[in-house]
């Protein structure tokens, strides 16, 4: 029987050549989609899985509250580790990573000098809890020693080729340590390191690593088997809070630590501040999986819509095979089995496409993906559950149609529509109202998310970052002898300007306080501290509200003066600008010699704000100052013109003050740009999903619309006959579908308008849902709708009415 | 064989009801050859349809072999449909997808035939209705005569009790409709049992027995001699 089946299925391919076409190209279309999609979140999903005994591992996170509002912190206070490891018996190891800024050091090995960036001071028990293979050396006591360094077999080849650098000697910005040993990375660790080196070699004073305020620590916990880890987490926010007592109340700050699975770090961290951790984000995740199931009932629903509009061409046969003696069933299972044969057919492709494309997703993503479909015998098993699925989706309910059909009334001959019951034309008519609903969904979706993040490359940020050259300072030498210098450097008629400080925007900035004041009492406010000199505004653009900006005449500038920004006017109370003037600041100075001594100032101006930040983060209060003993890095302002000579300048200035290191160098607004790829790739990656789906739908519109004008074939002819225009006939015949995609709107935009505000939130900065767009969706809906269905009926139109109605 | 009394069986539409068999009573014998007849309109088809079990009567009895069918489930009448009965159609109602010998064998697929004892059977039937040559051909490529032929085929290939022929010839010249009603005789002569539903005084008389209908009654019956 089942050969039976197969082969009318076969034939049927063959012999409608048109519907199977439009089905199989609009099946593997989605199902392509669908197998990019899923490979895509199921290699988001594999961060961290390969570490042994990694369930029992969770990193310590903080939700801290402060003036500022709420924040999720991926650094910790250093004493929350060694609590955790002293007072918790169901803690069996603790680690801690040392929170410092992207920067990289100079490292030395014989001849070989090169910059290696992502290391860090790390507990000595890192590799108990990280349990990564080791090419060399031991992972044990790795970390031991505080003259010992382990480094990552890449870092191990650049530096000593294929050798075994166990035991020699790396030059870390001059200072000697010793390899220990060579660690393999891990593409599938959210920690990618290149080196560590242990704490016991950063310095750190004693009474610093006893802090309960200092979040600076990514802290993680092994617990010990069958340990119960909501208990322990409920116990220690109480250690927590009770140790935390003290600047509650006068800071009003709060912690609240949370205990975060190992497996959830690379998708559940996207909102969290100072995290370092190869990140994914698992909104992202859910809406490229939402966009895979819309993909795939888009293409389901053609399906189902051309089999159930096709259908009268196959009532003969139900009235032959039922008449001869097939019940029920038997057709039941011979038409879903036919949609199963198609869906294979459709899988076979896409299992191909797939290969095609990978490559591609792979460049775009950065990752390496790879499709095991031969050695892995899981994804078998899924594509034929995939093919079963797909079958049955979209073949049971025609087959249901078709199955039910009556003998005596199909084989009259003659059918015409009284042989469909009345509600297919409403299932039809309600899949195609779905299906635009879904794309319409995505239109609108792929314009928002297009012109956030058109917006955010374009926004004014309230300062310019085009042609500046930015670069941090290295070498003693170079540090104290900054002044001269910057003074060499501007003597090229290239250099515009150049500013020394710590803080330039989409850098590294200080999170600190600031004192105010007021009526006896000091205030503390939270705040950024942006370490400028005389330049900084000139050089960056900024532009000043009221008062003035640093300056050299007045000597007191450098050690009594503060510029604030607008929001601090606001935030530290001072109501407008004009009253800010002349108040007196004060701020706990970095110098480590002399821990109280306290910095206090007037201010002397303020700035419009601007953004240093990226757009994601509000503005917050910061304050500009003079402090020499934090200057780190240098930004130098060029003319356009002549940009290569300016660089070449930079470089011999910066070889003759400090030859010993290399140049490293960037340009702000590439960094700039840089800050919101995630965001560029959503764009591209909604875009072509985007396309994919509506190229689906319109496929089985266009399927749809040639069954109407098929059907009404006679109708035209009549009209046509009577004395209709074809433009009239057109009209006649897309009205219908005009008035599902204007329905399709109506449900789409809503939800649209929901989903896209929500998404709008995480930016702080973001456009207005503006009307436009869902008028421009709409129009683009109606406009694919109406171009595809009236390519048919123009082609009833013009047909020549004699002929159609001699056919009948 | 078949004993139907008071059948009726009335169409509904919105507008109209139309009264398609009223209360009518008849009564086949195994081994007999009927013909049907009656104007357009009065119900022969309706009749014949319901004899088939393709469709169920409003109301009456109807005994097949001494069961009463008139409430089987479609399941049940399904079963007994491929086990006993057998049609052919005026416009022949062969499947465009299936070859000749593809559109025989699909009863016997039904019953569940093994594959080997189908071949022969099908081929049997084909040689005896003189198409075995075309046994590879589709439907499109054949000539009416010929496609009433293969139909005819089909019906008897599961060897049914009962033969339901609505207008076999309807569709085809004298000389084709000779010969299909030759092959229906000839039937009929190794123990088949036949209703024909006809509109051809010439073919009715190959029966042994004329029903005669009018608005859904039968009005007569002639013996044939
Ligand atoms: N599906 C239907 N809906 C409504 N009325 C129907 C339907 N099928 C048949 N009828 C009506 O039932 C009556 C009997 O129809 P039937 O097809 O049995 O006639 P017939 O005797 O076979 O005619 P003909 O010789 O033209 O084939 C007719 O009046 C017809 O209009
Ligand atoms: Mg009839």
């Amino acid at each position: 029987m089942l050969q039976n089946f197969f082969k009318v299925a076969i034939r049927n391919l063959i012999r409608h050549k048109g519907f199977s076409f439009i089905n199989i190209a609009g099946l593997t279309f989605g199902l392509t989609a669908c197998m990019l999609i899923t490979l895509f979140v199921w290699d988001e999903k594999q961060y961290d899985r390969f570490l042994p005994n990694g369930e029992r591992v969770y990193r310590i996170y903080n939700e801290s509250t402060n003036n500022e509002g709420v924040r999720m912190l991926a650094p910790v206070p250093p004493m929350f580790a060694t609590t955790l490891q002293q007072d918790f018996p169901a803690v069996e190891k603790t680690a801690r990573i040392m929170m410092q800024p992207e920067y990289s050091r100079l490292f030395e090995a014989g001849k070989v000098k090169l910059y290696e960036a992502s290391g860090f001071y790390v507990d000595s028990t890192y590799f108990d809890i990280f349990q990564l293979p080791f090419k060399y050396g031991s992972r044990k006591d790795a970390l031991d020693d505080p003259a010992s360094i382990v480094i990552s077999e890449e870092m191990s080849r650049r530096f000593f080729g294929n050798d075994n650098p166990v035991g020699k000697s790396l030059l870390m910005e001059k200072q000697p340590f010793f390899v220990k040993g060579v660690f393999y990375k891990h593409p599938k660790f959210h920690l990618q390191f290149n080196y560590l080196v242990p704490m016991a070699a950063a310095g750190i004073p004693a009474d610093r690593i006893q802090s309960w305020r200092w979040q600076q620590f990514y802290s993680y916990v092994k617990v010990k088997k069958g340990a119960d880890v909501q208990k322990l987490e409920a116990e220690f926010k109480k250690t927590v809070a009770q140790k935390t007592e003290t600047f509650r109340k006068e800071d009003r700050m709060t912690f609240n630590p949370f205990f975060q699975r190992l497996e959830d770090i690379h998708l559940y961290s996207a909102d969290f501040k100072y995290d370092m951790s190869v990140r994914g984000n698992i909104t992202y995740v859910k809406a490229l999986t939402i966009i895979a199931v819309f993909i795939l009932l888009i293409a389901c629903f053609n399906f189902i819509n051309l089999a159930t509009a096709k259908s009268l061409q196959r009532a003969k046969e139900v009235g032959v095979r039922k008449s001869i003696g097939a019940n029920r069933k038997q057709l039941m299972i011979q038409f879903t089995g036919e949609t199963i044969l198609l869906a294979f057919i459709s899988i076979l492709f896409s299992v191909v496409l797939t290969f095609l494309f990978l490559p591609l997703l792979n460049q775009f993503t950065d990752k390496q993906i790879s499709f095991p479909l031969f050695t892995n015998p899981i994804v078998l098993l899924l594509l034929f559950l995939l093919t079963v699925l797909v079958g049955v989706l979209a073949g049971f309910y025609p087959a249901l149609v078709l199955s039910g059909f009556h003998p005596v009334k199909v084989l009259k001959g003659n059918v015409v529509s009284d042989v469909l019951p009345g509600r297919i034309p409403w299932l039809r008519h309600g899949l195609v109202v779905i299906q635009f609903t879904l794309s319409v969904l995505l239109i609108i979706s792929a314009l928002v998310v297009y012109r956030q993040v058109k917006y955010l490359h374009n926004k004014d940020l309230g300062f310019s970052k085009e042609q500046i050259m930015f670069f941090p300072m290295r070498g003693d030498q170079l540090f104290r002898n900054h002044e001269s210098f910057k003074n060499e450097l501007l003597q090229s008629p290239g250099i515009s300007s150049v500013s020394i400080g710590y803080g330039f925007p989409g850098d590294a900035v200080a999170g600190d306080q600031i004192i105010v004041p007021r009526n006896g009492e000091q205030k503390i406010y939270s705040a950024t501290h942006l370490i400028v000199d005389h330049d900084y505004i000139k050089t960056l653009g900024l532009q000043l509200v009221v008062g003035r900006d640093f300056s050299k005449q007045i000597k007191t500038d450098k050690d009594e003066a503060f510029i604030i920004n607008e929001t601090a006017v606001k935030e530290l109370g001072f109501g407008t600008p004009g009253r800010a003037l002349g108040q007196t600041l004060l701020w706990p100075t970095w110098n480590d010699q002399r821990p109280d001594s306290l910095k206090k100032g007037m201010i002397i101006g303020v700035v419009k704000d601007f953004h240093y930040k990226s757009l994601y983060d509000k503005l917050e209060t910061a304050v500009l100052h003079i402090y020499p003993d934090a200057y780190w890095k240098v930004a130098v302002k060029m003319k356009a013109a002549a940009i290569d000579q300016s660089i070449q300048h930079v470089k011999q200035v910066w070889n003759r003050y400090t030859p010993d290191y290399p140049i490293e160098y960037n340009f702000l607004d590439e960094s700039f740009g840089k800050m919101y790829k995630a965001e560029d790739k959503l764009k591209a990656l909604v875009w072509v999903f985007t396309a994919i789906a509506i190229s689906v739908g319109c496929l089985g519109l266009f399927g749809l619309a040639a069954f109407a004008a098929e059907r009404r074939k006679k109708e035209v002819g009549i009209r046509k006959v009577l004395g209709a225009s074809v433009r009239g006939v057109v009209l006649l015949l897309s009205k219908d579908f005009v008035k599902l995609v204007l329905i399709s709107l109506l449900i789409a935009s809503p939800v649209a308008w929901y989903f896209m505000n929500q998404w709008l939130q995480d930016f702080a900065y973001r456009i207005d849902l503006g009307l436009w767009v869902f008028v421009v969706a709409g129009v683009s809906a109606l406009m694919i709708a109406l171009i595809t269905v009236s390519f048919q009926a123009i082609k009833a139109a013009i047909a020549n009415p004699v002929k159609s109605l001699r056919t009948e | 064989m078949i004993k139907i009394t008071n059948l009726e069986k009335i169409y509904r539409t919105e507008e109209v009801e139309t009264v398609a068999l009223n209360k009518l009573s008849m009564q086949v014998a195994e081994g007999e050859f009927v013909a049907v007849m009656g104007p357009s309109g009065c119900g022969k088809s309706t009749l014949l349809n319901i004899l088939g079990l393709l469709d169920d009567p409003d109301g009456g009895s109807f005994l097949f072999n001494g069961i009463e069918v008139s409430r089987f489930n479609e399941r049940k009448r399904a079963d007994l449909r491929k086990r006993n009965i057998g049609f052919v159609f005026q416009s022949f109602n062969l499947i465009d997808e299936l070859t000749v010998f593809e559109n025989v064998e699909l009863p016997l697929i039904y019953l569940g035939v093994s594959t080997s004892e189908r071949k022969s059977r099908v081929e049997a039937v084909l040689d005896k209705m003189q198409i075995m040559h075309r046994r590879n051909h589709y439907p499109q490529q054949l000539s009416g005569g010929q496609q009433q032929r293969v139909a005819v085929a089909r019906a008897v290939v599961n060897k049914p009790k009962l033969i339901l022929a609505d207008e076999p010839t309807g569709n085809l010249d004298s000389s084709n409709g000779n010969e299909v009603m030759q092959l229906l005789t000839d039937l009929n002569e190794q123990g088949t049992t036949i209703v024909m539903v006809t509109h051809s005084e010439h073919d009715a008389r190959y029966s042994h027995r004329i029903i005669r209908m009018l608005d859904g009654q039968t009005v007569l019956e002639n013996l044939m001699v």
